[in-house]
């Protein structure tokens, strides 16, 4: 025992008893009782191996794939949560978000609904190139789409855009299937109907379940379409809904369809914290996004200096993260849409573009750190990762 | 192979600033911190227009620049305070109950005997009679360890010496009979986790203290501002740092740290480690139980792992006064009962009536959630063990249930919250053991009863050479002391360091 002046408060002895006693009665401390690692895989596992074991068509672009675990269980989700897929294409390793779209009382599997995009590197992969019996690896579950019985009013307006209707598919498929008491109203936007993923399945389940109410709207309705089309406006929402207080407001799709939606559900007066949005990626025109200075041309390059590491080569137009993967740099990653900061990286020199509106921490921003899903490179850079 | 002078395993408080003073005196040094971000706890993360601020609800030891606290002081010298900016709490806490019971303590004696004798007229003499002890007993505590009196002794220091392993609730049972007027002086024990049943007096004695003489303080931007800025200058100092890659191994041969594995399986050499990692990770998973010697393990079992914590962080579209919010630390009360109960209750996985912790940045920093809204950190301490036995499947239900359990208990004090929330997120005893990696999600390390305390404990020290602690699992908790640990760990290496050279 450490001596001092300690040793004559009034209790020491005491004290000094009950350390000898506790050593004899107290527990070992041992890797395979106290360690943490066990019991953080279970929920929030960092990598999940998983094998294609299904693969079923929705529509001509459109695939979803029915994941199993590779050994282990899968750890349970919130309906509208996602997965990222971790994949080499063409020699770059890079990541990609998919909402599941089966519902998460099945833990056998998880199902990922992947649609055809016009240049799109990983899903169209997936499509073309994923057969039954591959493996994937991806992340554990993330995101904060999802209904929070905490402040959520049970009634659920969900506005889907394409193929931004997976992580509904998810919550209807658990409100049918488990019976929460809780109530749909979907309103699901495509081009045209031969676009609609799950049309089928959505009707049938609405037309059975008093809490779920399917409006499919086209937006380039064939001549002979009776349904509602158009864009998904305020006058569409009120004339379905009738009265829009208590309810609560879910938006996915691509992100035009904000652009479109919020004013429109503002204009109805309802409030900001009634009204949750799923991530849309990086925007693909950044160059257009207001701020961006006009001399720099999306298609200039920068050197980009990684310290302790290699030098590469830049798109103005194109996410810092992307350059990075596709130069063989690997950066952690998830949302890839500005909002996780996984890929979170500090800029030395140089400066970035970042559209307004993405998440940073504030002391972050002011050491210089960024998340590289969403920063453009506006001149040569030296990044530490 | 790669070789540095120290390295630091993890980038909490403890860490940080181990590395920190460790490259400001020209050390070669690796930082290596599995997450993506240095912290640990002093951190925060975004969700919609919110920034959440995860630990700090009251920086100690601060004071002003005229008369600077120790942590002032130690900030100062690492060369961060200009890259810092602090706000002063005006406020030490308010308590309020569900029977509409509001008092706010200012963080001033004089003050704060005022208006705890104007509730509590009729205990108006012995609430003199505390503070006084309260003071003699900091003078007493200040005379014999601060200035380090060479004659110190019971006569000398007597309040020193009679109270400061006693249980605080003997003390208050002592001067007080109201139970609610025990219960606001006890409340601090949630910043130390151990009831006052249990809660050496010294303790609580210096936290008061602390509190009022150097007042209490948030930083503009969170506590992530102040992990950021110490990295900044560890790296401006020539440091290395290693995101997104822990430590799989402390390498030991024969008694003597050789190294560091990492986990991208890199073979570090290094005749000096600083673990910020928990200490029973540290000899239960880092080092091989080969090189652990015995002592360890039988020092070890005397110990047990500190409580966890229920968090919600909770953003608002309003400002806080629209809900009767007008302090920045709130201690919710709905029992009074300062017994060992507590600890039952501690146990239990629902939350009832135990005391929460409440804290509004905004209320001191206007800035620190966006324009019209606001944010409370809301959190009741919780063992981590009923925990561990859920299963899986059932994680997101209970979560939930306690959740609406403690916002429940909110609004009976604050009506009308739930209808402003705009984002809210739980954080579970499972949630705090994912992001610090603490067995059961301890938050404060080892419990901490006065037989935990650094009069009895090894603190910073390994009898394997080259070995040393910093962070929570050291000694006392919060971040002060966790800051100044890792400070202290350094000044031993580089002491080292100068004894050695001396040698050869």
């Amino acid at each position: 025992m450490k001596t001092g002046i300690w040793q004559e408060f009034e209790g020491y002895a005491e004290i000094i008893k009950d350390i000898e006693a506790s050593r004899k009665t107290g527990e070992k401390f041992t890797a395979e009782r106290f360690s943490p690692e066990p019991f953080i895989r279970r929920l929030h596992p960092e990598r999940l191996s998983l094998q294609v074991a299904e693969i079923i068509s929705e529509t001509p672009s459109t695939k979803t794939f029915r994941l199993i675990p590779k050994g282990g269980e899968l750890p349970p989700f919130q309906a509208g949560q996602y997965i990222s897929l971790f994949v080499e294409i063409g020699g770059i390793r890079t990541s990609r978000p998919y909402s599941i779209s089966s519902s998460p009382h099945l833990r056998e599997f998880y199902d990922i609904t992947v649609r055809r995009v016009e240049n799109g590197l990983v899903s169209n992969f997936l499509i073309d190139d994923l057969a039954v019996g591959d493996e994937l690896v991806s992340s554990g579950p993330a995101g904060h789409f999802y209904f929070n019985p905490l402040i959520h009013p049970k009634s659920m307006i969900c506005l889907a855009g394409g193929s931004g209707i997976t992580p509904f598919m998810s919550m209807i498929r658990e409100i049918v299937e488990c019976g929460p008491d809780r109530s749909v109203t979907l309103f699901y936007g495509n081009k045209t109907s031969d676009d609609i993923i799950f049309h089928e399945e959505l009707g049938q389940i609405a037309a059975r379940s008093d809490n779920i109410n399917y409006v499919p709207v086209i937006e380039d309705p064939a001549d002979d379409y009776t349904g509602a089309c158009g864009f998904m406006t305020a006058e569409l929402i009120t004339e379905v809904l009738g009265d829009v207080g208590g309810k609560s407001f879910f938006i996915c799709g691509p992100r035009g369809m904000y652009d479109f939606c919020l004013p429109e559900l503002e204009g109805l007066g309802i409030a900001r914290r009634k009204v949750r949005q799923e991530m849309y990626g990086a925007p693909l025109n950044i160059w257009q996004y207001p701020g961006w200075p006009p001399e720099v041309k999306p298609d200039r390059l920068f050197r980009v200096k990684v310290k302790n590491g290699m030098l590469l080569e830049a798109r103005a137009g194109e996410p810092l993260l992307v350059s990075l993967e596709k130069s063989g740099v690997v950066v952690p990653s998830l949302c890839r849409s500005g909002e996780c900061s996984m890929c979170r990286l500090k800029i030395l020199s140089g400066k970035v573009f970042q559209p307004a509106g993405v998440p940073v921490r504030k002391s972050d921003r002011q050491f210089g750190y960024v998340h590289s899903c969403a920063a453009y490179p506006l001149s040569d850079l030296e990044v530490l990762i | 192979m790669e070789t540095y002078d120290v390295v630091v395993i993890g980038a909490g408080n403890g860490g940080l600033t181990a590395a920190a003073t460790l490259a400001k005196a020209g050390l070669d040094v690796l930082l290596l911190e599995r997450h993506n971000i240095p912290g640990g706890a002093a951190t925060s993360f975004c969700r919609g227009r919110f920034e959440f601020e995860v630990a700090l609800h009251q920086l100690s030891g601060l004071g002003t620049p005229q008369k600077p606290g120790l942590l002032r002081t130690a900030l100062d010298r690492m060369g961060i305070l200009d890259d810092l900016a602090f706000v002063e709490i005006p406020d030490l806490y308010h308590v309020a109950t569900p029977d509409g019971f509001r008092l706010t303590i200012k963080p001033d004696r004089m003050q704060a005997i005022a208006a705890l004798q104007e509730k509590f007229p009729h205990q108006k003499d012995a609430i003199q009679s505390y503070f006084d002890l309260l003071a003699n007993f900091a003078d007493d505590f200040i005379g014999a360890f601060i200035f380090r009196d060479p004659e110190a002794c019971g006569e000398k220091y007597p309040h020193l010496y009679k109270n400061a392993f006693k249980p605080s609730s003997e003390i208050l049972d002592a001067y007080f009979s109201d139970p609610l007027l025990k219960a606001i002086l006890s409340v601090y024990w949630g910043y130390l986790g151990v009831p006052p049943t249990r809660l050496a007096f010294a303790y609580l004695a210096m936290i008061f203290f602390q509190y009022t003489e150097f007042k209490p303080f948030h930083i503009k931007g969170g506590s992530q501002a102040l992990s950021n800025a110490i990295l900044n200058k560890f790296l401006s100092n020539g440091g290395t740092v290693r995101f997104n890659c822990g430590a799989k191994k402390i390498l030991v041969d024969n008694g003597k740290v050789k190294g560091v594995l990492t986990a991208a399986d890199e073979r570090i050499e290094s005749s000096y480690v600083i673990s910020n990692a928990s200490q029973v990770s540290t000899y239960t998973e880092l080092i091989d139980p080969q090189d652990v010697p015995d002592a360890i393990n039988t020092e070890m079992r005397g110990r047990r792992l500190s409580t966890s914590a229920f968090t919600m962080f909770v953003g608002l579209d309003c400002e806080p006064a629209e809900l009767g919010i007008t302090e920045s630390t709130n201690f919710l009360m709905a029992n009074t009962d300062i017994c060992d109960a507590i600890i039952d209750r501690m146990r239990k996985l629902d939350i009832e009536d135990e005391l929460m912790v409440m804290s509004c940045y905004d209320v001191a920093d206007p800035d620190f959630s966006p324009p019209g809204t606001c944010q409370l950190n809301i959190v009741t301490l919780k063992y981590g063990e009923p925990w561990l036995q859920i299963p899986a499947a059932d994680y997101f239900k209970i979560k939930y249930r306690c959740a609406e359990g403690m916002l429940r208990r909110v609004e009976e004090i604050f009506p009308g919250i739930r209808a402003h929330i705009e984002e809210i997120e739980v954080a579970t005893p499972l949630t705090h053991m994912r992001y610090l990696g603490h067995p059961a999600g301890a938050i404060y390390g080892y419990e901490q009863l006065a037989k935990d305390s650094l009069f009895f404990q090894p603190g910073r020290y390994s009898p394997i050479d080259g070995l040393f602690f910093a962070g929570g699992w050291v000694g006392d908790c919060g971040f002060e002391p966790t800051l100044r640990s890792g400070i202290s760990a350094a000044k031993s290496i580089i002491k080292r360091m100068g004894q050695d050279r001396k040698k050869s």
